[in-house]
C-alpha cells in the first residue's frame, strides 16, 4: 500500500463527529428544505430491538452484556439496522454517520 | 512473535469486538482505543528526526503500545475527541482541530497493513467517486444526476425510459424534531416530479431505477468475496431493504467473473482493502453497481449468512493470505 503523504493525511482522519448531533427543531418549509427529505421518516418502532444492558471490558477490550458473555451477532439484537427514532437508543445503522 | 494490531474504533462498535476476539483468540496482541479516549484517557508520544521515523507510544492506564511496532491497524469509525467540559467552544474546536492533526496525523503515516486507511475511506465515501470509479472498471451503474436545479431534473426524467429514483448523496440520517429519521431510496411518483420545490436547497442525487430480482451485499475483505442475496419481503424493502429489515431473507451466491473482475479493480483503484457493495441484480441476472461503502456493517450478514467475515478481517490484519 501507497502510504498517503503527511499532508494528504491530515486532509483526512474521519471520525465519527460525536455521531448525530441532537436537535429539537422542526422542519421547515417547502422552499428551504431540502427536497430528499420529503421522504425522511422516523421508522417504524415494531421492528426495533434494545440494545442489552452491557459494559466495556478493558482488559479484554470488548463490550460484554451484564447477565455474562460477548455481545454477538450486533449485541444480541438480531434486528441491528434497525433504528426505532428513539435519539438514545439507535442500534447502529448498516448506512449512518461515518465520517 | 506477532506485531500488535491497532484497533481504532468506537468502544460501543460491537463488530469490532468480534475482530478483536477472533485477533486475541489467535494470541495476537491487540491495542484497542477510540479517539473519543483521547485525551483524557489515551496519551501520545511521538517523535521524529533526521535518524529516525515515528517512534513514541500509544498508552492508557491498562496498556501501552510502541508506534513502530505496530503492525497492522483496523480502522472503523472512532468516537470524536472528547475534551475537558471547561473548555469554551473556541477552545474546544481549536482543541478538536490540533488533536485531530497530531493524533491522526502520526497515526496516518503509520506504514503497515490498514484496513482501511482513513485518507482512502474519505475519498471513497463520495459516490460520486465510487461511480466514476465502478464505471472506469467496467461495472455496470444505473444513469446519475447529481444538481440542484429543478429544470435538470426534469430533462433527466425526460431522458429516462422508467422511473427515477431519489436518495441522499451522504449520511442518510438526522435527529430533527427530536426523533432520529431516516431517508431511504424513494422511488419518485409524478406528483414528486410535479413539485421540485427545495432541490434548489443542496445537491441532490437522482438515479434510474433498476428493476430487481433481487439484491446482492457484496463484502470484500483483501482478496476475498462474501456475496450474500438479500431478497425483499416487503414493498418497502423492494424498493430500498434498510426500509424493512424484518421482512429480508438471505442465502450466500457467487459473482459473476466480469462483476468479480470489475470489483477487484475498483477496491484497487479506491485503494480499499475491504467495502461493502450493493448491487441490484434484475430480471436478466444482470448486476448493477450502486455503492461501496468502506465502513460498511458486516456483522448481521455475517450472523444471517455464516460467511466469516470477522476472520477474514483478521487474516488480513495478520497478512494471512
Amino acid at each position: 500500500m501507497t502510504i498517503p503523504t503527511p499532508e494528504r493525511a491530515l486532509e483526512a482522519f474521519p471520525l465519527s463527529a460525536g455521531r448525530l448531533s441532537y436537535s429539537a427543531e422542526e422542519p421547515s418549509g417547502p422552499r428551504t428544505r431540502p427536497f430528499v427529505l420529503r421522504f425522511a421518516r422516523t421508522p417504524d418502532s415494531t421492528g426495533a430491538a434494545d440494545i442489552p444492558a452491557h459494559f466495556y471490558d478493558t482488559d479484554r477490550q470488548v463490550n460484554l452484556s451484564y447477565d455474562g458473555g460477548l455481545l454477538t451477532c450486533m449485541a444480541n439484537t438480531h434486528s441491528p439496522t434497525v433504528p426505532d427514532g428513539s435519539t438514545t437508543n439507535p442500534p447502529p445503522l448498516d448506512e449512518g454517520p461515518k465520517d | 512473535m506477532s506485531l500488535p494490531v491497532l484497533v481504532i474504533a468506537a468502544n460501543d462498535d460491537w463488530p469490532t469486538d468480534r475482530v478483536v476476539t477472533e485477533l486475541t483468540g489467535r494470541g495476537a496482541e491487540v491495542f484497542r482505543m477510540d479517539t473519543a479516549d483521547f485525551p483524557q484517557q489515551l496519551s501520545l508520544t511521538g517523535r521524529i528526526d533526521r535518524a529516525h521515523g515515528w517512534r513514541g507510544e500509544l498508552a492508557t492506564v491498562h496498556r501501552t503500545v510502541a508506534l513502530p511496532r505496530v503492525g497492522a491497524v483496523y480502522y472503523r469509525a472512532p468516537g470524536a475527541f472528547q475534551f475537558l467540559k471547561a473548555m469554551t467552544g473556541p477552545e474546544e474546536r481549536f482543541a478538536a482541530a490540533q488533536a485531530r492533526a497530531g493524533l491522526g496525523g502520526v497515526l496516518s503515516v503509520l506504514d503497515c497493513r490498514w484496513v482501511n486507511h482513513p485518507t482512502f475511506m474519505a475519498r471513497a465515501e463520495y459516490k460520486p467517486v465510487q461511480l466514476d470509479a465502478a464505471r472506469a472498471c467496467g461495472l455496470r451503474i444505473p444513469a446519475t444526476l447529481i444538481t440542484n436545479r429543478a429544470d435538470a431534473v426534469r430533462r433527466f426524467a425526460a431522458d429516462i425510459s422508467g422511473p427515477l429514483i431519489c436518495k441522499p448523496v451522504a449520511s442518510p440520517v438526522l435527529i430533527e424534531d427530536g426523533r432520529l429519521k431516516a431517508v431511504y431510496t424513494h422511488r419518485l411518483t409524478p406528483d414528486d416530479l410535479a413539485d421540485l420545490r427545495g432541490i434548489d436547497t443542496t445537491a441532490h442525487l437522482f438515479q434510474a431505477w433498476i428493476d430487481k430480482s433481487h439484491e446482492v451485499r457484496l463484502t470484500v475483505v483483501g482478496s476475498r468475496m462474501f456475496a450474500a442475496e438479500v431478497h425483499a419481503g416487503s414493498d418497502a424493502a423492494h424498493e430500498d431493504w434498510r426500509a424493512d429489515y424484518g421482512s429480508l431473507t438471505y442465502a450466500t451466491t457467487t459473482v459473476p467473473p466480469d462483476v468479480e473482475f470489475g470489483m477487484r479493480r475498483l477496491m484497487e483503484r479506491l485503494q480499499l482493502v475491504y467495502g461493502a457493495a450493493d448491487f441490484v441484480v434484475d430480471p436478466a441476472g444482470r448486476w448493477w453497481f450502486l455503492e461501496v461503502n468502506p465502513c460498511g456493517q458486516w456483522d448481521w450478514i455475517e450472523g444471517a449468512t455464516g460467511q466469516p467475515i470477522a476472520a477474514a478481517i483478521a487474516d488480513e490484519l495478520q497478512g494471512v493470505s
